[in-house]
């Protein structure tokens, strides 16, 4: 099949600013951002982790740093980050998925989406409950 | 929703090619009715005021596909959003985005429809039949699990909503991926293999960052956002088995 | 101007011209088809159909019924012959159609499933959720690419035919967006063009069904055929027009009055029962439908509703769960453009026209009487629907009689020697050009495109509605030649060469007047009654005597259409009544005995 241009030029409308236009937009890229908190994290466990091989005073300087205040208020905004985090990829999770049929009925996203975060808040509560046991 | 309400203004983004270089906004005072949708708007211009304006329609039942545009900011078809939901106006009505504009509210559709005839649209028997044997079974069950993204009207709404896409007009897109999983998850259908490397493709599924924003705005509900990431799985587990086979992937 | 060598031309890209370029695809793929469209194929109004086609599918129907059924549904005005042809091939035709992918809803047991429809003795109507439409033309479509022997000629507008010699030599089209003329040769031509409803006011029609390829050959002498039968589809949304398909009714509606009460029942299509039954009630044919609709409204009993009198479509008793299945579309429909939620109250309707019987001559083999011509779907009349069209018989029409098209024009454009260019043939296309152009360029001209169409569609209303009379026919007649005469005084606003819809619809109103003064004449000619053209003044009854014959509209320039007849191939069904519901069942049950005791 054959077009020819058109009596003009077709006009291309420029991308620039595009995420500004659109509040779904901007909540995408704050979710995209969320993924820096998570990596900063990242970096914070593996220098203890760096931090503890390195011996007793080592380690203990690194617990030191944390309880700064400004490591608090760092942290206190690396958890809202990651909540956000979790919670935008909870919602785009189903999304993943290929159709699941649970006796005959297929699965709702809205389902996926609590079960990911059960999982989420049952581990957490797992995991805070043994460093509580632990830390006697 | 006010009571006195009689007429709307509608700004419209204009390009007429032959006149300007650029698009340019021009408003219309159109009447103003509970069940009218914007379509009507466009077309009581047309009618009344300016014969000149131009934009594509045709069913007015959100099932042919040809008004997709902009309405506020958001794509939308014409014939299926409402004055009602808009006012007090003004209503910003421009061309699809991520589209060059021909004219005024028309937008090229030629990329789209080549890309669509590129990823093989249609059913490549898995077992051939002849037509005195009947129709191949399919049982309810198996039609669920393709029906949904057979319901694509072509509108591309989602084209519009894809910032990616808007980004890198190379991407295969969400309307057409969707199309391709159609057949892929069809059980008569034994075309798998051929499509692959259109999924596999970095301007396939790959160009994909799961924004959302497609299923978001479609009309019929077909979710493309979940025929494209779901075939992220298909793409990975294909590359990987390639190593383990000579020929790759799944048939 | 740009010429393109085919050996076949299709005008037309829906359901039925997308199946015949498959058919001559397949039958030699060694010819060249051009697909010329004034849209992309996918938003044709195949699109928007939405119950089912029809096909023989149970163990306990027949061929013989579906023909029975066809042929007293067109209250007799049937090509026979076709009719015969049609049942016996629309079941191929269908799994053909699956075999390409159609996802056809299903049984449990993985076999298509079929449902009820309106004047259908058995269950035979295979669908695809409440869009079978669109999935037809989907499928159709996306098959279609498979084909390289297919070259699409995608939104171009066809200005006309190119007729030299007494044969067909091709078409002449604009590319919407540049204005460029295209001249497209061939040897054969398909003109497969849709409809005409978009001449009457309220109309189920998408705004491209503006009867192009009707009028194109009925300018080239082609006659144009019973084009006095015009559906009343009766479950329509008011303002809109748009459809509320006839499965709703399949699904067990009901059509209530403004007292709550089922008024079919008082129309010779009771008794009422709970739930639906084959040729009775909301189940009866369309124009039956269409008819009791208006009687209701001489008696007051219809509701008074923001865009004129409507009645109820209850589909309350069906519940959420199965409206939500079956009927989506339908559930979204009414929710969005109505505010009416199905589940919990009824949906207010009318009738609006929603499809042409009649269009270009055609016979068995889809051909025109002018060499190398074809014309298939709704703007021809192939002969199978008569007076009056069954639901679910049109998207069957599509695909039996596309093929047939098809194949006939593969084996003529072999046949005939290849064409050479000859300057008369250039010229013709010029002269084409120019005609199209001055549309636009009429000086001194006053006329709105719009204030003349929507005279002409509020005039068919009056004039050619579901009841006429030869005065307000006669009315219409005269008020359409009046409305040819003022197009001569057309004034476009638009002046661009690229992308100047507005031109375009000035040329789309012209086909609309053209053929609005065949159907107007044709009904004005027909002095009886009989399927969808009943009369008020005098001829209202069925006068096979007279009028067991076909009208023929035939072209006259700036004069009216002359209308002649032609006769009806009857073949097994001599014309009897038309009996539904109960009447119906007693009909068929005095036949059987009959031939019982024949059998003796």
């Amino acid at each position: 099949m054959s077009r020819n241009a058109g009596a003009g030029r077709a006009y291309v409308r420029p991308m620039r600013g595009w995420w500004r236009r659109n509040p779904f937009f901007v909540r995408y890229m704050l979710r995209e951002a969320t993924a820096v908190a998570v990596a900063v994290y990242a970096i914070v466990l593996a220098t203890g982790v760096v931090r503890l091989a390195q011996g007793e005073a080592s380690w203990n300087g690194w617990l030191e740093a944390l309880r700064s205040p400004w490591s608090l208020l760092m942290h206190l905004v690396l958890l809202a980050a990651m909540i956000v985090h979790a919670k935008s990829w909870f919602e785009i999770m189903p999304k993943t998925m290929p159709m699941i049929f649970i006796g005959g009925r297929r699965l709702a996203a809205a389902t996926i989406t609590r079960t990911g975060w059960g999982a989420t808040i049952a581990v957490s509560v797992a995991l805070f409950a043994l460093a509580l046991v632990f830390s006697r | 929703m006010s009571e006195s309400a009689t007429t709307i203004r509608i700004d419209v983004l204009r390009y007429r090619p032959e006149q300007e270089d650029e698009p340019v906004w021009q408003s219309y005072i159109v009447p103003y009715a509970d069940d009218m949708s914007v379509l009507q708007a466009l077309q009581h211009v047309k009618d009344e005021q300016d014969g000149t304006l131009g934009f594509r329609w045709s069913c007015r039942m959100a099932i042919c596909g040809s008004c997709g545009m902009m309405v506020n900011g958001k794509p939308a078809l014409s014939c299926k959003t409402f004055l009602r939901d808009l006012q007090p106006g003004p209503v910003r009505i421009e061309a699809l985005a991520h589209f060059p504009i021909e004219r005024d509210l028309i937008v090229s559709v030629d990329p789209f429809v080549r890309k669509l005839e590129g990823i093989k649209p249609y059913l490549v028997p898995r077992k051939p039949r002849s037509l005195a044997d009947g129709e191949y079974l399919q049982t309810p069950a198996e039609l669920e699990r393709y029906e949904q993204f057979a319901s694509c009207i072509n509108c591309m709404l989602c084209y519009a909503a894809c910032p990616q896409y808007g980004l890198d007009p190379g991407f295969t897109g969400p309307g057409v991926l969707a199309l391709l999983h159609r057949y892929n998850a069809d059980s008569r259908d034994g075309g798998r293999a051929e499509r692959m490397q259109i999924v596999n493709a970095e301007e396939g599924v790959w160009a994909c960052t799961a924004v959302g924003y497609c299923s978001e705005v479609c009309p019929k509900h077909v979710d493309p956002a979940n025929a494209v990431n779901q075939n992220k799985v298909n793409s990975a587990t294909d590359y990987f088995l390639r190593f383990l086979s000579p020929r790759g992937g799944r048939t | 101007m740009e010429t393109f060598d085919a050996d076949v031309v299709i005008v037309g890209a829906g359901g039925a011209g997308l199946r015949a370029a498959i058919a001559v695809a397949e039958a030699d793929p060694a010819l060249v088809v051009a697909l010329v469209s004034k849209v992309y194929p996918m938003r044709s109004h195949t699109v928007a159909a939405e119950g089912g086609a029809a096909a023989v599918t149970q163990a306990n129907d027949s061929l013989e019924a579906h023909f029975h059924d066809t042929v007293a549904g067109g209250d007799w005005l049937c090509e026979q012959d076709v009719v015969e042809y049609f049942v016996a091939h629309a079941h191929e035709e269908m799994v053909q159609m699956e075999h390409w992918g159609c996802p056809w809803s299903r049984k449990a047991d993985g076999h298509v499933n079929v449902r009820a429809f309106g004047g259908m003795k058995i269950e035979r109507t295979w669908f695809a959720a409440d869009k079978s439409g669109f999935h037809m033309l989907h499928t159709l479509f996306q098959t279609s690419i498979r084909y390289p022997a297919i070259r699409r000629f995608d939104e171009h507008f066809c200005v006309d035919l190119v007729v030299e010699d007494g044969r067909v030599q091709g078409v002449v089209a604009v590319e919407i967006a540049s204005g460029d003329f295209r001249l497209i040769r061939a040897a054969a031509v398909i003109i497969a063009t849709g409809g005409a409803g978009r001449v009457f006011r309220e109309n189920t029609n998408g705004g491209i069904v503006t009867g192009d390829g009707m009028a194109l050959a009925y300018r080239h002498g082609v006659p144009l055929r019973d084009m006095e039968f015009v559906q009343y589809h009766p479950t329509c949304m008011p303002g809109t027009g748009l459809l509320f398909t006839e499965a709703c009714r399949g699904e067990g509606g009901f059509l209530l009055n403004k007292d709550g009460y089922r008024y079919l029942q008082d129309y010779g299509l009771g008794p009422a029962e709970p739930s639906p039954r084959n040729k009775a009630m909301e189940l009866g044919p369309r124009d039956r439908l269409s008819q009791a609709y208006w009687h209701e409204q001489q008696k007051g009993r219809t509701i008074r509703g923001p865009h004129g009198e409507c009645v109820h479509l209850d589909l309350r008793h069906l519940g959420e769960a199965k409206l939500r299945e079956r009927l989506p579309q339908i559930y979204e429909l009414a929710l969005e453009y109505l505010g009416v939620d199905p589940a919990t109250a009824p949906i207010p309707v009318l009738p609006a026209v929603h499809y042409t019987m009649g269009g270009i001559l055609a016979d068995g083999s889809t051909a025109s009487p002018l060499a190398g011509l074809y014309s298939v779907g709704e703007c021809s009349s192939v002969g199978i629907h008569g007076a009056n069209r069954l639901g679910s018989n049109s998207l069957t029409e599509l695909i039996v009689f596309g093929k047939v098209a098809g194949v006939e024009a593969a084996s003529y454009a072999r046949s005939v020697p290849k064409l050479r260019a000859t300057g008369a043939i250039g010229t013709l296309a010029e002269e084409s050009r120019r005609r199209a152009l001055s549309v636009a360029t009429r000086e001194g001209g006053g006329e709105r495109i719009a204030t003349l169409r929507r005279e002409m569609a509020q005039s068919m209303e009056e004039g050619c509605g579901i009841y006429r009379t030869g005065a307000a026919m006669q009315a219409t007649c005269d008020k359409l030649a009046q409305l040819k005469e003022r197009y001569k005084r057309l004034h476009v606003d638009d002046r661009s060469k690229g992308w100047n819809t507005e031109w375009l619809l000035g040329i789309e109103l012209g086909y609309l007047l053209d053929v609005a003064q065949a159907m107007t004449h044709s009904a004005l000619e027909r002095r009886e009654s009989r399927g969808s053209h009943q009369r008020l003044d005098g001829f209202g009854e069925r006068d096979d005597a007279n009028f067991l014959r076909h009208s023929l509209a035939w072209y006259a320039g700036d004069a009216p259409p002359r209308v002649t007849y032609g006769p009806v191939k009857i073949t097994r069904s001599p014309p009897g009544r038309r009996a539904y519901g109960a009447a119906g069942e007693q009909a068929e049950a005095a036949a059987h005995n009959v031939q019982a005791s024949v059998d003796v």
